[in-house]
């Protein structure tokens, strides 16, 4: 029995390795049928399959499998080894599931397609342009930035030499020495305009009675910054011609005036030194003085007003009002509010009799070289101003007035600069002190010591009677 | 220099030329254009962290900065500053490709 048992065991061995092996075998045959029908697939379309190789991480995990299978993979290529591999494994999976044997495999199948996984080769290593199409965009920013320099620098420069063509004849008529840049020596008329910028450009006129020179500064967009250019289409804005005359001191009376349009009248009145302290009323309408009411005016008292708008002022700004932004008539001009530092004593801010004119020029940006000569007849008005301060002279009552405005402001200026200069100064009694003490205790001899710190107390007792006798004589006063 | 020249003719009235000074930006911050200066900080730093961090995208911005900082700036300042920041930027565009080939992807 026991060998019966025994034979019946070795058979079922055998049958069990013949199963296998005729399972190996059928696995070979259907490997090998199905090899070749993929290798077909693959000699069709080897592009599309070489890309969609599974990385070599997936071979290791085949490996357990290939094991099983013939020496047929390991004589082959890499690449169809690991194909032959998914390919493999998939037969495999397939085979253990059959259908007839089992039943809902089928569920489990999407999963097997779900664990291949399709690898992109690297975007550096394709051998194609449009990967980079970030790069490429960058490029073609930067050209598109370069592009707009060149023609924006372009479209300033013939702006500027249209300004200048249309009004050379005019300032070569009223001044000796038209444009000077600075760098010479002695004053010499280039007769040119001097860049300071792509979108500033500058020209100094001097040798004329009644002032001491006019810094004309035509100041344009900035139409090379691709930036500013995009910023402008949110918020327009207009190119401005700026004229600054500075006069002597007999050139012009004492006061201050200002007239143009509402805002830059309210931003002026905040902004400038003189004007927010001199004319420290809110703005009057301009339609009380025949001007149109778009503008307004900013003055130190009425007469001022009376004796700047004249009929042919009016006249100027009534027919030029939508190119005027401001006109500021000043003798006390120091430029914008400066902000101070804390703890410095201030010096009144130098002030120098000046003129100053800002246009716009028409167009909000859009200009062309034509728009130029519109700008000729402000430039005759300009003119027409110098001559006019030169006579205008404010009667008794207006310059005692002006007189007591100023010495007023000096006055503001001094109280409130008085807290800082006193604590400046008992700073400085400290240090003074401080220093006395270091020397009389850095005094090796004891006798020198006693004999300076009883100067020092004698000193002290001195101040404080001296302030005693002030106190006492301040009450008397009162009394 | 400020120098005054008077001229004086039988027929005509006097008058004085006087030469151009440049307004002083020192007493009057507001009168300068601070861009440039900005734009060409900016660009050094970003160049800068583009070199550092390996960052492409910081060298592009950097390149953009000089480029704004050039076109912003006044004529009487110093071409080397701007060239100096210019090939700055260049070298960190280079520099960052140069180590890693990959296009730049894009932050969304």
């Amino acid at each position: 029995a026991v060998v019966k048992y025994l034979l019946c065991v070795v058979r079922l061995q055998h049958a069990g390795r013949y199963n296998d092996d005729f399972d190996d075998g059928e696995d070979i045959a259907e490997f090998d049928d199905n090899d070749f029908a993929e290798f077909e697939d693959v000699s069709e379309d080897p592009a599309v399959d070489v890309e969609k190789e599974p990385p070599p991480r997936a071979a290791p995990s085949s490996t357990p499998i290939e094991d099983e299978e013939d020496e047929a993979t390991v004589e082959n290529e890499d690449g169809q080894d690991e194909f032959e591999d998914a390919d493999a494994q998939d037969q495999d999976m397939y085979s253990k599931y059959d259908n007839e044997e089992f039943e809902g495999h089928e569920k489990t199948n999407p999963s097997f397609k779900d664990t291949l996984i399709y690898r992109e080769v690297p975007a550096h290593l394709q051998n194609s342009w449009e990967s980079y199409y970030m790069e490429i965009l960058m490029v073609t920013g930067l050209l598109a930035y370069i592009m707009n320099y060149i023609i924006g620098k372009n479209k300033n420069s013939r702006l500027a030499q249209a300004w200048f063509n249309s009004h050379r004849e005019l300032l070569e008529s009223n001044f000796a020495l038209v444009g000077d840049d600075g760098t010479s020596k002695e004053a010499t008329s280039t007769g040119k305009l001097n860049q300071e910028n792509e979108h500033i450009y500058n020209l100094w006129c001097s040798g004329r009675v009644c002032c001491e020179g006019m810094l004309i500064q035509l100041k344009f967009l900035k139409r090379q910054d691709l930036l500013n250019v995009l910023a402008r289409m949110m918020r327009p804005v207009c190119d401005q011609v700026q004229v600054k005359v500075t006069l002597n001191d007999e050139d012009m009376d004492t006061f201050v005036f200002a007239v143009g349009s509402r805002k830059a009248m309210a931003r002026l009145q905040k902004e400038m030194q003189d004007l927010s302290e001199f004319c420290g009323d809110k703005p009057k309408s301009g339609a009380k003085y025949g001007i149109p009411e778009s503008l307004s005016i900013l003055s130190e008292m009425g007469e001022v007003t009376d004796g700047v708008m004249d009929s042919k002022m009016v006249h100027y700004l009534t027919s030029h009002a939508d190119k005027i932004e401001s006109i500021h008539f000043s003798d006390q001009f120091s430029g914008p509010k400066v902000m101070q530092e804390e703890g410095q004593p201030l010096k009144l801010p130098e002030t120098k009799k000046t003129l100053l004119f800002t246009f716009n020029v028409p167009g909000m940006g859009n200009t062309s070289p034509k728009d130029m000569d519109s700008l000729l007849p402000l430039m005759n008005m300009v003119i027409y101003s110098i001559d006019k301060l030169k006579k205008l002279r404010l009667n008794r009552e207006g310059k005692q007035k002006a007189d007591r405005n100023r010495a007023r402001v000096e006055e503001n200026f001094l109280k409130q600069t008085h807290a800082q200069r006193q604590e400046a100064a008992q700073t400085r009694r400290e240090e003074k002190k401080r220093a006395e003490k270091e020397r009389i205790m850095n005094e090796e001899d004891p006798d020198r010591q006693r004999r300076l710190e009883e100067a020092a107390q004698r000193r002290e007792q001195k101040k404080l009677e001296k302030k005693q006798m002030k106190m006492k004589q301040i009450k008397v006063k009162a009394m | 220099m400020y120098w005054i020249t008077v001229v004086a003719h039988l027929t005509y009235p006097i008058y004085c030329l006087t030469s151009y000074k440049p307004p002083n930006t020192e007493t009057n911050p507001t009168l300068e254009d601070p861009t440039p200066d900005y734009m060409n900080l900016l660009g050094m730093i970003f160049s800068m962290c583009g070199l550092m961090l390996k960052l492409k995208w910081c060298a592009w911005i950097a390149v953009y900065c000089s480029f704004i900082s050039f076109a912003n700036s006044r004529s009487s300042e110093d071409t080397k500053q701007m060239m100096s920041s210019f090939m700055l930027s260049i070298s960190a565009v280079v520099m960052s490709y140069l180590q890693n080939p990959q296009p730049m992807s894009p932050p969304w």
